[in-house]
């Protein structure tokens, strides 16, 4: 299990649990969860990069504690 | 004291938190401790804050008590996971969860947690200086609470400010302060340091208390109390590993609510192993920790400790790692070892007996054993070759094999296929990969092309290179280019031809050869071209198949002397004139079949015994050109040796010494017995005893004086002219050799020859001696000649400067010394000459000399007076005029030669002579003159023949 921490930096900041063979869709599932905005919704980006869904977090190297930026598009 | 403040704290308590459950009043007891130092605050949000604070100072505290006593901590660890103050928000959540089920009372926690920071830290600021104060004040206090610290609580945990009364009023103010700055500054460090011993001390202290009342009071509710503990313990599990601090936290949902929300979305729940944290146990710190160091160790793929903070990879034991390595190399070498042995033990050595070959009989059958396996397979062989023949299975795969062979594609396929490369271009031996040309598929009167990539980009490589070294002002034409090839065929060139490919399109005509095709004509074309080439390039080829190697012999073989082919002899006609009749008539002539000796022309004289001389002489047959040559100069050494013992030696005197000179020739030997005369062979010595006597007489005394000898090298020249002449005389007269019998006679005519016009002097000289006097009855002058020679006749002397030649030069009547003697005779010689300055010099007064000066420069020419004065001028500054002016001097010389002798009747050309001739020969009396060849060939041709 590994803890993300995603923030959109209007006043949204949240930690998601996941596990590390989740794919980015499913993080940003467990994202819309809790903060109730639509999964299609969100764009994960990590400076330039924009994490896309069916990827898996292991293949981005994405690790306990990192922090994701969150948009929405 | 205590009891008196905890009732109040109670009583505060109630006060704020009615709406609390009163399950534990121990734990809000704890609380009030601190909330009373703050004092003003009084929300649950700053009781809250103080359990924060606690648990920090739990952390803190643990590590030190470790250290101090780790055994107690361990018993310490159960009370504490039951009481302790990070249980504390989840009570206050477990409140609030009673109240509203939802997840966003969590996020009202955290944000509180949030915002607790701020408010901790404002605390802590108000907090040190109060203790500041007091500990300044009472420094005596402090020193002893220590002991007393797990008794009671301190005195510092009564109201700050009542406490700060009760200072003033007991404690009298440090003596010591005044005293010195600078220990009071030493004692403030320490007291520094002992606040934060203290304070971690107090922390622990209050958990102790709290410690202490939770254990008294938890009997009362243990199941429900369990169960929220359980609650808690996992709420805090999945809040304590998270590497992200508290308070930078947004949203979080607990692991069970995730697991929750997963199984709603369709996820696996999340995976509690692989997280960082592996302590499941409890929020007791110090398991934790314990866990914590073991996990490390164990597995190194979590870098982060408890708090979020990196850890550092410890480093690898190098001492273990060697020892690792040492062993396993040791291992390693021990099983090497028993493999070596395991193989050596298999093998016999020398020494070990050997039943097999020590025992004779049975090394006898082993071998038979082997033959006859040998035997069998060969036999068996045999017999599947008969069976095989027996089905035919032979012709079958040897037909197969035929056919396929015919089927393969052969040579035979090859021919007639052109290749499109010069034939020079494949080395011999060299292999080439020809591939078919591209081709029009339509175009299929050309038939099949072979190239080769790779020479085709040669050929192109060159040509661009060709290209390129073409000068581009010049447009591509080189005015130097070859005519003829190195044949000297030439070589044919069409106009512009560079542009042919561009314009027709066709690429040039390329060298090319069918293969297969009049391969053999070919190949004589080219070695014939070879040939020529080398034949003009000034080679000589050599074959390699030698001619058959021969042993060498010093003797010809009959062949060899069939070919061999004698030198011509100038001799042979001195033998005519030795023939040795003239001197003996026995002699029949040898046979011709002499086969080249050297000495042929001596063999008339042994004719006796030619058989015997032939045999002594076979060794000699080697005939070398060489040879000849070193024979001629012997002949001629020879006779010059017989001159000179001739003229040194008077005749008769000595015999022996002529006869050991004239050896080689036997025959004169025989002759020389009368002693009268000797004649050589080939000289033209003829002594006769009138003239030998003459000489003895006249010139022997002057012979051999400084001057008068002859040279020896003149000598030998002479007896060359001499050989010629004596050829020459040869053949003019047979005749006089005839009638004379044996005898030479000189010519006198001969002497006069005109190679010895130069030496005229030495020859008349020399002659004298040798030669026979000139007949004076043939004329006058012979009859002169012999005066001369006789010295009866002087012969003038050119060279001497003579008188008589200037005589008309001199002065007819007059001479100085003459003058002189006449006129002074009382002077003596001496002093004529003495006597100059003081007489005067009288002139003769009749003399009247007519004196002429003429100039003449080099050539004889007589110079007038600007050209005697240049000539003059010239030789004075030894520097002569330039090239041009002698060129342009000589040119006028020769005008003024051609002018002097020019007619001065007619042109220089001579064209009035002409011009009569021509008119004298066509008979009229003009000439006509036109352009036409016809007419005037004959004036022209004249003109031309004059001019030549």
């Amino acid at each position: 299990m590994i803890e993300i921490t995603c923030n959109d930096r209007l006043g949204k900041k949240v930690r998601v649990k996941c596990n590390p063979d989740d794919t980015v869709g499913d993080l940003k599932k467990l994202i819309a969860a809790q903060t109730g905005t639509k999964h299609e919704k969100i764009v994960l980006k990590k400076w330039y990069t924009i994490y896309k869904d069916p990827i898996r977090l292991s293949d981005y190297e994405i690790h306990d504690g990192m922090n994701l930026e969150l948009y929405y598009q | 004291m205590g009891s008196s403040s905890g009732k109040k704290h109670k009583k505060d308590k109630k006060h704020s938190h009615r709406s609390r459950s009163q399950e534990r009043p121990n734990r809000s007891l704890d609380e009030e401790v601190t909330l009373d130092l703050t004092d003003d605050l009084s929300s649950t949000r700053q009781k809250h804050h103080k359990h924060k604070k606690h648990k920090e100072h739990r952390h803190k505290h643990h590590k030190h008590k470790e250290r101090e006593r780790p055994s107690e901590v361990i018993s310490l660890e159960e009370s504490d996971s039951d009481s302790s103050d990070c249980v504390e928000v989840p009570v206050e959540q477990e409140a609030r969860a009673k109240a509203r089920e939802h997840p966003v009372r969590e996020t009202e926690t955290a944000r509180e947690r949030e915002r607790e920071p701020s408010i901790r830290e404002r605390e802590r600021e108000r907090e040190p200086p109060i203790r500041e104060r007091e500990r300044e004040r009472e420094p005596s206090i402090r020193e002893r609470e220590p002991p007393a610290r797990d008794q009671e609580p301190p005195p510092r945990e009564r109201d700050p400010p009542a406490r700060e009364r009760d200072l003033e009023l007991s404690a009298p103010p440090p003596p010591q302060i005044s005293k010195h700055v600078d220990y009071e500054r030493e004692r403030r460090r320490e007291r520094e340091t002992d606040r934060e011993r203290e304070a971690r001390k107090r922390a622990a202290r209050d958990r102790e208390r709290v410690r202490g009342r939770s254990r008294s009071q938890s009997p009362p509710a243990p199941a429900a109390g369990r169960r929220e503990r359980e609650r808690e313990r996992e709420r805090v599990r999945s809040r304590s590993h998270s590497p992200i601090p508290d308070n930078g936290a947004g949203d979080v949902l607990s692991i069970a609510e995730t697991n929750k929300l997963r199984a709603k979305l369709g996820l696996k729940p999340l995976e509690m192993d692989t997280g960082p944290s592996k302590a499941t146990s409890t929020s007791s710190s110090s398991n934790q920790q314990e866990s914590k160091k073991s996990g490390m160790e164990k597995d190194l793929s979590s870098y982060k400790d408890e708090w979020g903070e990196f850890l550092h990879k410890p480093a690898d034991n190098i001492k273990e790692k060697k020892q690792a390595e040492k062993l396993r190399e040791k291992l390693k070498q021990s099983k090497e070892k028993r493999f070596l042995e395991e193989r050596l033990a298999r093998i016999r050595t020398l020494g070990e007996s050997d039943e097999e070959t020590d025992n004779v009989s049975k090394w006898v059958d082993r071998n038979k054993r082997v033959v006859n396996e040998r035997e069998e397979a060969l036999r068996k062989a045999k017999e599947l070759e008969e069976l095989d023949e027996a089905f035919g299975v032979t012709e079958l795969i040897e037909q197969e094999t035929k056919k396929a062979r015919q089927l393969a594609y052969a040579d035979r396929n090859l021919k007639g296929l052109r290749v499109e490369h010069d034939m020079d271009d494949f080395g011999e031996g060299r292999t080439v990969i020809l591939t078919l040309k591209d081709q029009d598929v339509l175009n299929e009167e050309d038939g099949d092309t072979l190239v080769n990539v790779n020479m085709l980009d040669d050929e192109r490589y060159k040509k661009n290179v060709a290209n390129k070294k073409l000068n581009p002002l010049s447009y591509g034409y080189n005015v130097y280019e070859e005519q003829y090839d190195e044949l000297g065929n030439p070589i044919e060139r069409s106009i512009l031809e560079k542009y042919d490919e561009d314009v027709e399109g066709q690429p040039q005509k390329r060298k090319n050869f069918v293969i297969g095709e009049n391969l053999n004509e070919e190949r004589e074309h080219r070695r014939k071209l070879l040939e020529i080439k080398t034949k003009l390039a000034g080679k000589h080829l050599e074959t390699l198949q030698d001619s058959n190697v021969k042993l060498a012999s010093d003797v010809f073989s009959a062949e060899e002397l069939a070919t061999f082919k004698k030198p011509k002899k100038k001799v042979k006609k001195l033998r005519q004139k030795l023939k040795a009749e003239d001197l003996e008539p026995i002699a029949e002539l040898p046979s011709s079949s002499n086969l080249g000796s050297r000495h042929g022309r001596y063999r008339e004289a042994d004719d006796e015994d030619v058989d015997m001389k032939d045999d002594s002489k076979s060794p000699q047959i080697k005939l070398e050109e060489d040879d000849y040559d070193l024979e001629r100069v012997l002949c001629k050494a020879r006779r010059l040796k017989q001159k000179e013992n001739i003229i040194k030696k008077p005749m008769p005197i000595d015999v022996a010494a002529i006869k050991r000179d004239i050896k080689p020739e036997p025959s004169d030997e025989a002759r020389n017995s009368d002693g009268v005369e000797l004649t050589g062979i080939d000289t033209n010595i003829v002594l006769n005893a009138t003239a030998e006597f003459c000489r003895t007489l006249g010139d022997i005394p002057t012979y051999g004086m400084a001057g008068n000898r002859n040279e020896d090298s003149s000598d030998m020249l002479d007896f060359d002219k001499n050989e010629a002449l004596d050829e020459h005389m040869d053949t003019n007269l047979e005749e006089p050799t005839l009638n004379h019998g044996t005898w030479n006679s000189v010519n006198p005519d001969e002497v006069m020859q005109p190679a010895d016009l130069d030496n005229l002097g030495d020859d008349i000289e020399e002659r004298a001696i040798l030669d026979e006097e000139p007949d004076v009855g043939a004329g006058v002058a012979n009859a002169l000649r012999l005066a001369l020679s006789k010295g009866y006749l002087e012969k003038e002397e050119k060279n001497r400067p003579s008188n008589t030649k200037m005589a008309h030069l001199q002065a007819k009547n007059y001479s100085i010394e003459d003058k002189a003697a006449g006129e002074d005779d009382k002077i003596g010689r001496r002093d004529r000459f003495h006597a100059g300055p003081i007489m005067d010099f009288k002139d003769k007064e009749t003399f009247k000399p007519n004196v002429k000066l003429d100039y003449i420069d080099d050539n004889g020419r007589i110079l007038n007076l600007k050209e005697a004065f240049r000539y003059l001028s010239h030789k004075f500054h030894g520097k002569g005029p330039g090239k041009n002016k002698i060129e342009k001097r000589l040119k006028k010389m020769e005008q003024d030669g051609l002018m002097k002798t020019m007619s001065s009747t007619d042109t220089p050309l001579c064209t009035l002579t002409m011009l009569q001739q021509k008119q004298k020969e066509t008979k009229t009396p003009y000439v006509v003159l036109s352009g036409s060849n016809k007419n005037n060939a004959g004036v022209s041709g004249a003109s031309i023949s004059k001019f030549k």
